[in-house]
């Protein structure tokens, strides 16, 4: 039977039956979905209980696959065709390799908190159940997207995040804000995804196969057929990667993206969609360390211009989870910026604790935003004493992402630093420094305004529930230790996990501590609190009052965040929506269709006048040429009704008259 | 089952709709549940046989045409009965078939105005025989007998039970009722294209004379087609026939700029109407490219593609932009097609494997998805009793179910990866990266590059209208009215189509692993590999 | 030794004909005559199928002037068919209006037997008396609505013109007798072949082209035909449109291919004109007429052009491409044959229920008869050539024919014939589209003139002509077969 799908199998070294089901972790959050959608409404959580089942699920499983990995190491890849077009085989499948497992474990973990989170806030929602059902959608996505080995299948889990996340983030579409965010958020990626899409048709068709594992061979065995396009190639899936980790200028969409539930930010941020930009790069690392080294420049300074423009944007917002947001787009940079340096650990280390701390920082915004109904820190303050676990917990993951040591901010952060100066991007590196003055400004802001002073608000503050808090307080404890995993010259598991894959590696170890970098940048982040301190902590009648420090040109200017929206509706949505459609539009109904109707008009003319004037009066023309030729002046025959038989008479002779003519020319 | 094999199956396939039209017309008016059950039982059992024979055909021999007979029929011109089904056709059938049965099920409650059962069954029949004759004739004679023959029903289906409302054509102080504006267009439109058509069709047929060894001429398609990938139709004779032949099959794509009957066709029709002229009949022109006009003349389509790519690519770009201006959620979703078939034919002018497979299975997604679209805008149109999304809105909170089978198709028609519409856009774009051998890259990677921009568009325009349509806060005026969600009748046929979506999709072997082998072995046989 | 076989199908006309007027003067109840007249033209029927299944070969009587092969049998079957149409269609018409019933059917027999002389003739003599005697009792009957103008007009119109194009023809052929000595078709292109460059002989071709050229109410001929058509008695319209038309096309088969053969490059260029104006002119005067016979009338026109088309091959192509354009020719003059008469007689009935002959008067047609507003559309889109109706074919193999000839002159004609045969859809569409989508318009008449049962003759007629159109559309080999035996004419098949 033709339909029966064969069955590829390509470097499987061991990993054994814990490898050969890990399809289970990618299927079980669509079964959940598909679950939810028939079952959840009749359930007594209304589905959130299946899809949390489903993210333990994912969590377990994961996690049993990273010690497996830590333990024995695993790469692994199955592929099975389900299609073969000519030369092209369509493929699903799903690797095991360190760099997947790491993310595997991240989306397991991550989800499987914020599902349990969103158990408690997302409870009496409008549409619950339809949230636990887009949401577990996501997380499949995503994981379809990490398991993928091979560009198409890559390119389905990418856009169906992309979908997700257009769907959870109009989740409140009565608002036509928020679904247009959801739309922002979707386009935005699709215009990058052009880039995705043609890169990965430029570097398949080159190779002659969608496979990481084909494409990557050749980049590392120097394949001819590769060198024409691999920069061409490495470009284009850049621009993709652009678009999901919201680098500059594609990152307009992340700050809306605010619109959704807040544990749907929290994912989002974390795990589950701006880190595929990440992760693309990196999987196709082999080629950007080799034939595509020539445009990783580009990728640095895109990183480093990310970090900076959206650090100080972050400065200037009173929206809580858009400081976040932002800090995230700035912080995407480093991971950026880290990898287009050479950084393959550095970067990954780096999303590897920035999910930790920065899903712990929104499901604490989340939880202060359930408590005082608000977004805005300008109706907050002095929260601290009420909400004791967020503030600890938002404290942890502050300092994590401040980088302070030891939390683990701190160590991912200054491997980054470490590597763009130690591959000659000095220029980059102090700006990641500068970067992180920013960061721990913003923060401290963010922190002092939030939690000290006093209470500002009207609604009654409560702690959250137990099913909030707790996931709060373990991502705590991991924004701390998170970091542990790779300090260089105590233990660099980290390192070796996620470069444990199929593909020959240029090989390069984990920076060791640069002192002077590390203190300078501990000495930046400090100075930031410091600062921030000294503008933010008095309390006053207001937060406005607080929130007074503006800087004449710069705030406006971040205020409108660079102009860059209003530029883009300028120069290109409202024209296309506007202008140029009814332009096409008119074309098509005056124009072309205006020349299928003319002919039908000219058609009906030219009847009248063959009919009308040929047919019946061109007759009359014709009674000289009668009465000359039939000789006869038909004087009886205008009695009739119509006098008109000697006239057809004539026509008739004139017809034979011309017919000789017609004979002239003919013959 | 010889019987089965050796044409019968297939001739009850094609012959049993038309043959229920007529039972029908016997049947008394009065008598709704004879019509009914008429109806049901001869869409029904062509699907039955249509299912018989996914089982039966030899995957292994897609290339060779199946389950086919070759009985004299016209002699003294020698067009003969020649009907067969290989890996290209054999999707499109079973497609035609399954579509007509669920346009059967859906009218059982949603009988458009005039009430007039008897006739509107029997004439989605004859329309089931027409498209199922198209796909499996083998002689040109018999293929254009039934490309035809579509047209007197679609007339009707339009004519009579079409959008009533006045419209003024736009240029022109003529004001017309949009239903017989339409019906009239359709009809001259696509015989205009048709009657050129039949030209190249007799050109091809005496040329054929000259070549075969018996001399005596054929309308006979594989022979043709031997001959054509012999190299045997040149110069300005293949040019002028392949031209002939263009304008027959662009317009019933339709291609840019031939393609102004089809919004109107498609907004006046009713519902099923709509459902059946985007489902299939305009796949009847993309299937004479791959049938007749690419392998009979190969040089010419060569010579030929890179101006269907160009127009294919304005087509796709240009509806997508049309689309972005309508202000009517059917009109939308008609102009959606113009795009859609735009990357249809870019698979086709590719020439190579991929871009034809990418094109048949992109046909097949089309017919699903669009389908479904209009189905779920009649219904609605058949609730609100408007089209004008402006009114519309909040869709989704007056009717979930319905709101979210929109959403889910309108999803689908973006081309979202892991649903059907996805493989045609994709591969039609790594088709046209590399296209065969000979044809400009300049040409055809600028065409993908801008088939590329056109998915982006047509996200743009879908998820817009799911704004205006589904999302917000319904408006008071409906609060009066009473809107039921989907009836089990809809449901009947719309969920078939849904699952059908998803499969495909994410197993897209289920079209491939027919087409594939056909295909190979085509473009093999006319280009060379 | 004369084969009388031969001629008995022409015999028993003759004498019903005769039986009919004797009738006529005894009989009190008048529609007796109208069953001898049926009876007699189904017996004249007999003699030709025995003669089509005889073993014996073509029948050549009095020095090869008057022959019956396959061509003749073919044809004079088709005259038969028609005229037995023709005649059910006037039964109820007859009786309805103060007619001479008796009369009636006497000339109408007497046609019917000229134009099966004419299917035999092969000689000058013959044709001309044939064309005559199809011709002279159709300028009585076209006026036979003593009580209205517009008849007796139509009759002079079409009686002073017919005559003017009688003059013409004996002219010509006076002239062809004068250069050629002979007087038989064989004996004429025997020699017509030296003539060709000699301009009276040119004339004389020429002449007679346009004589017949009336007959077959080609453009620029054809100016008589929408008044004659309008004005005339409905059968008697449709006897003209396709009886007389028909035989005016075996007139002028038989000469051109046979007598004129030879001489072929003189005529086809004539013949290319006459069709493409018939064609186009016609086609467009068509696309402004509200009453339906009239725009029949120009409808016919057409068609008249679209059987030409296949004329202008003949310098180009062997005896094959001569076989398969008169069979072309004669396929199309068939269909069109049973089309034509079914439209007619849809009118009949359709005027007698809506109360009008015009199209918006026949607006909504299918509320209150809907069996009648079908067969408006099997009728006018088979005329318009749409399949699965039999017209389809008809201008298929016209297509067919003239693209046998490489020429680009043909392939010119055939792109014409394309383009008009989209403009026709125009007219004949608007009569359906009235039918089944307009409203029924107030003028319509009461319930029981409207619901009345269509009589019987005419619904036999009905019936016969649609079954034809729509059984021959998808098996059209029931056509071919006979339309291929023709090819005899040409000295092919």
């Amino acid at each position: 039977m033709v339909f029966a799908a064969e069955e590829v199998m390509v470097h499987a070294t061991d990993g054994g039956w814990l490898a050969q089901w890990a399809w289970l972790i990618v299927v079980a959050p669509f079964v959940a979905m598909v679950a939810i959608v028939f079952f959840g409404k009749r359930m007594p959580r209304k589905g959130g209980e299946v899809a949390v089942g489903a993210m333990g699920f994912v969590f377990v499983y994961a996690a049993a696959l990273l010690i497996l990995n830590i333990t024995k190491g695993v790469i692994y890849q199955h592929s099975i065709q389900v299609a073969q077009l000519g030369n092209v085989s369509v493929e699903w499948g799903w690797v095991v390799d360190g760099l997947s497992t790491m993310m595997y474990f991240v989306v397991g973990i991550l989800s499987f908190l914020v599902f349990t989170y969103a158990i408690g806030y997302m409870k009496g929602d409008v549409r619950e159940t339809w949230f636990f059902a887009a949401f577990s959608l996501f997380v499949g996505s995503m994981l379809v997207l990490v398991s993928a080995p091979n560009l198409i299948q890559l390119i389905v889990g990418w856009e169906g995040v992309g979908l997700s996340s257009y769907l959870l983030i109009g989740h409140y579409w009565e608002e036509k804000e928020n679904s247009s965010a959801g739309m922002k958020a979707f386009y935005t990626n699709k215009i990058a995804d052009v880039g995705l899409i043609i890169g990965a048709i430029v570097l398949g068709t080159a190779v002659g196969s969608f496979r990481y594992s084909d494409i990557l061979d050749a980049a590392a065995s120097n394949s001819s057929v590769l060198v024409p396009v691999a920069v061409l190639g490495g470009v284009l899936l850049f621009i993709g990667a652009m678009g999901k980790s919201a680098q500059f200028p594609f990152h307009v969409w992340l700050p809306d993206a605010m619109a959704g539930p807040t544990p749907v930010s929290s994912l989002m941020h974390a795990a589950t969609m701006v880190t595929a930009g990440v992760y693309l790069v990196a999987r196709m690392y082999p080629l950007y360390a080799g034939m595509a080294s020539d445009m990783r420049v580009l990728i640095v300074i895109i990183g480093t211009v990310t970090l900076l423009i959206a650090g100080l944007l972050a400065i200037v917002q009173d929206d809580l989870k858009r400081v976040l947001a932002y800090s995230t787009v700035s912080q995407l940079g480093y991971m950026v910026a880290a990898l287009g340096a050479g950084g393959y650990t550095a970067g990954l280390f780096h999303l590897w604790t920035h999910a930790f701390f920065k899903g712990l920082l929104f499901l604490t915004a989340g939880s202060i935003i359930h408590a005082v109904h608000s977004n805005n820190m300008s109706d907050m303050g002095g929260l601290r004493k009420q909400m004791p676990v967020t503030f600890w917990s938002f404290t942890s993951a502050s300092l994590a992402l401040v980088a302070i040591i030891p939390f683990a901010g701190f160590f991912s952060k200054d491997e980054i630093l470490a590597t763009l100066g130690n591959n000659g991007y000095t220029w980059a590196m102090w700006i990641g420094i500068l970067g992180a003055f920013i960061t721990a400004f913003y923060m401290g802001r963010a922190m002092f305004l939030t939690f000290f002073g006093s209470y500002k608000g009207e609604a009654h503050v409560h702690e959250s529930p137990g099913v909030m808090a707790v996931p709060m307080a373990i991502l705590a404890v991991a924004s701390l230790i998170a970091g542990w995993v790779n300090i260089p010259g105590v233990y660099e598991g980290f390192h070796h996990w996620v470069t444990g894959r199929a593909i020959a590696f240029p090989s390069f170890s984990t920076e060791g501590f640069d002192v002077p970098v590390m203190l300078t940048g501990l000495g930046f982040a400090l100075a930031g609190i410091i600062v921030a301190y000294f503008v933010y902590f008095r309390d006053a009648e207001t937060q406005q009052a607080r929130d007074r420090v503006r800087i004449p040109v710069l705030w406006p200017l971040l205020e409108h965040k660079y102009y860059l929206d209003d530029l883009y509706l300028a120069t290109l949505i409202n024209p296309i929506k506007g202008p140029i459609a009814r332009a096409v539009n008119w074309t098509n109904s005056y124009i072309i269709d205006g020349i299928v109707n003319g002919a039908g008009v000219v058609a009906r003319i030219l009847a009248r006048f063959v009919y009308g004037d040929l047919d019946q009066k061109g007759i009359d023309l014709a009674v000289n040429t009668a009465a000359i030729v039939t000789g006869s002046a038909g004087g009886q025959a205008r009695r009739l009704q119509t006098g008109k038989v000697q006239q057809y008479a004539a026509m008739t002779v004139a017809g034979a008259v011309l017919l000789v003519i017609a004979i002239v020319i003919f013959t | 089952m010889a019987w089965f094999d050796n044409g019968w199956g297939l001739s009850l396939i094609v012959f049993l709709p038309i043959a229920g039209a007529l039972v029908i017309l016997l049947a008394p008016k009065k008598n709704l549940t004879a019509i009914k059950s008429f109806g049901l039982m001869f869409t029904a059992l062509p699907v039955l046989l249509a299912a018989v024979m996914i089982a039966r055909f030899d995957y292994g021999h897609a290339s060779t045409f199946q389950f086919g007979t070759n009985l004299s029929w016209i002699a003294s011109i020698n067009a003969r009965y020649h009907i067969g089904i290989d890996g290209i056709s054999f999707p499109l059938l079973v497609l035609s078939t399954v579509l007509t049965l669920l346009a059967v099920i859906y009218t059982f409650n949603h009988w458009p105005e005039p009430y007039n059962p008897k006739a509107f069954m029997a004439l989605i029949l004859v329309l089931g025989t027409a498209m199922n004759g198209t796909f499996v004739a083998l002689d040109l004679v018999l293929f254009f007998v039934f490309f035809e023959l579509v047209l007197l029903p679609m007339y009707f289906m339009i004519g009579i039970w079409g959008d009533k409302t006045m419209m003024k054509v736009p240029g022109f102080k003529i004001e017309a009722e949009t239903r017989l504006y339409a019906a009239i267009k359709f009809f001259v439109f696509t015989l205009f294209g048709s009657a050129f058509m039949l030209l190249g069709f007799l050109a091809l047929y005496y040329r054929s004379g000259d070549f075969l060894a018996s001399g005596a001429r054929t309308f006979d398609i594989p022979t043709l087609i031997d001959l054509g990938s012999q190299g045997l139709f040149t110069g300005t004779f293949a040019f002028l026939v392949f031209g002939a032949l263009f304008l027959g099959f662009a317009v019933k794509v339709p291609m840019w700029p031939l393609h102004t009957w089809l919004p109107d066709a498609h907004t006046a029709a009713p519902t099923v109407g709509s459902v059946l002229l985007a489902g299939i009949l305009l796949k009847l022109g993309s299937y004479g490219f791959i049938r007749i006009s690419l392998p009979i003349l190969p040089q010419e389509a060569h010579r030929w593609a890179p101006a269907i790519a160009i127009l294919a690519v304005i087509g796709i770009i240009y509806g997508a932009l049309a689309c972005l201006a309508q202000t009517d959620m059917k009109r939308l979703i008609a102009f959606s097609s113009v795009g859609h078939m735009g990357f249809v034919m870019l698979g086709i002018s590719t020439l190579t494997v991929v871009g034809i497979n990418a094109a048949v299975i992109g046909m097949v997604a089309h017919g699903l998805i669009t389908g479904l679209l209009f189905f779920v805008a009649g219904s609605m149109a058949h609730r609100y009793h408007t089209r004008e999304m402006a009114k519309l809105g909040g869709n989704q909170t007056l009717m979930p179910k319905m709101g979210a089978i929109l959403s889910f198709t309108a999803i689908a028609s973006l081309g979202l990866p892991g649903l059907a519409g996805f493989w045609g856009e994709f591969m039609s774009l790594v088709g046209s990266y590399n296209p065969a051998f000979g044809l400009d890259l300049g040409v055809f990677r600028t065409a993908m590059v801008f088939g590329a921009i056109g998915t982006v568009l047509t996200a743009g325009y879908m998820l817009w209208m799911l704004q205006r349509v589904n999302l917000g806060v319904p408006s008071a005026e409906w609060d009066s009215h009473a809107l039921i969600d989907t009836d089990v009748y809809e449901l009947t046929a719309w969920v078939p189509l849904m699952v059908l979506i998803v499969a495909v999709g994410v197993f897209p072997k289920l079209v491939f692993g027919a087409t594939n082998g056909a295909v190979v072995a085509l473009v093999a046989k006319a280009f060379g590999g | 030794m004369i084969d009388y076989l031969a001629l008995a199908p022409e015999i028993i006309i003759a004498a019903t004909a005769v039986v009919v007027l004797l009738a006529d003067l005894w009989l009190v109840r008048k529609y007796w005559t109208a069953i001898i007249a049926v009876v007699g033209t189904t017996a004249a029927a007999i003699p030709l199928i025995v003669m089509a299944v005889s073993p014996v070969g073509d029948r050549v009587l009095f020095d090869g002037s008057y022959v019956v092969d396959p061509f003749a049998l073919v044809m004079k079957g088709v005259f038969l068919m028609a005229g037995y149409v023709v005649l059910l269609m006037s039964f109820s018409y007859v009786e309805s209006d103060r007619y001479y019933e008796g009369e009636y059917y006497f000339l109408l027999l007497v046609s019917i037997l000229g134009s099966l002389v004419l299917g035999s003739a092969r000689d000058l003599i013959g044709l001309f008396i044939g064309i005559e005697l199809v011709a002279s009792p159709m300028y009585v009957l076209a006026g036979f609505r003593k009580g209205d103008l517009k008849s007796n007009e139509a009759a002079l119109k079409y009686y002073l013109l017919g005559v003017l194009a009688s003059a013409l023809l004996l002219y010509g052929s006076s002239f062809v007798f004068g250069l050629t000595g002979a007087l038989t078709f064989d004996g004429i292109a025997s020699a017509a072949g030296g003539l060709v460059h000699e301009p009276a002989f040119v004339m004389a071709v020429l002449f007679i082209l346009a004589g017949i050229g009336f007959k077959v109410s080609a453009v620029p001929f054809h100016f008589w035909a929408p008044d004659t058509y309008e004005g005339a008695p409905t059968p008697i319209t449709a006897y003209l449109s396709v009886s007389s038309k028909a035989a005016g096309f075996v007139a002028l088969l038989a000469v051109v291919y046979r007598a004129f053969g030879p001489a072929s490059a003189t005529w086809a260029p004539v013949v290319w004109v006459m069709a493409a104006l018939s064609m186009t002119i016609a086609n467009l005067a068509a696309l402004k007429q509200d009453n339906i016979v009239r725009m029949l009338a120009y409808s016919s026109i057409s068609h008249a052009g679209f059987m030409l088309v296949p004329f202008v091959v003949a310098p180009y192509v062997g005896v094959e491409g001569l076989g398969n354009a008169v069979a072309a020719t004669v396929t199309y003059l068939v269909i069109y044959a049973f089309m034509n008469l079914g439209a007619f007689a849809l009118v009949i009935a359709g005027s007698r229920k809506s109360g009008s002959g015009t199209v918006d008067g026949w607006a909504g047609m299918a509320t209150y008869a809907p069996g009648l507003a079908f067969l408006g559309a099997v009728f006018f889109f088979g005329l318009a050539g749409i399949p699965p109706l039999a017209g389809w074919f008809a201008k298929f193999v016209m297509f067919r024919a003239v693209l046998t000839a490489g020429s680009g002159w043909a392939v010119g004609l055939a792109v014409i014939a394309a383009l008009n045969s989209v403009v026709a859809i125009y007219y004949y569409a608007r009569v359906v589209k009235a039918m089944w989508m307009d409203p029924v318009p107030a003028t319509v008449p009461g319930i029981e003139v409207r619901e009345a049962a269509v009589p019987v003759p005419l619904a036999l007629a009905l019936g016969i002509t649609a079954a034809i159109v729509l059984v021959v559309g998808a098996v059209p080999g029931l056509v071919t077969f006979f339309s291929d035996a023709t090819k005899v004419l040409a000295g092919g098949g």
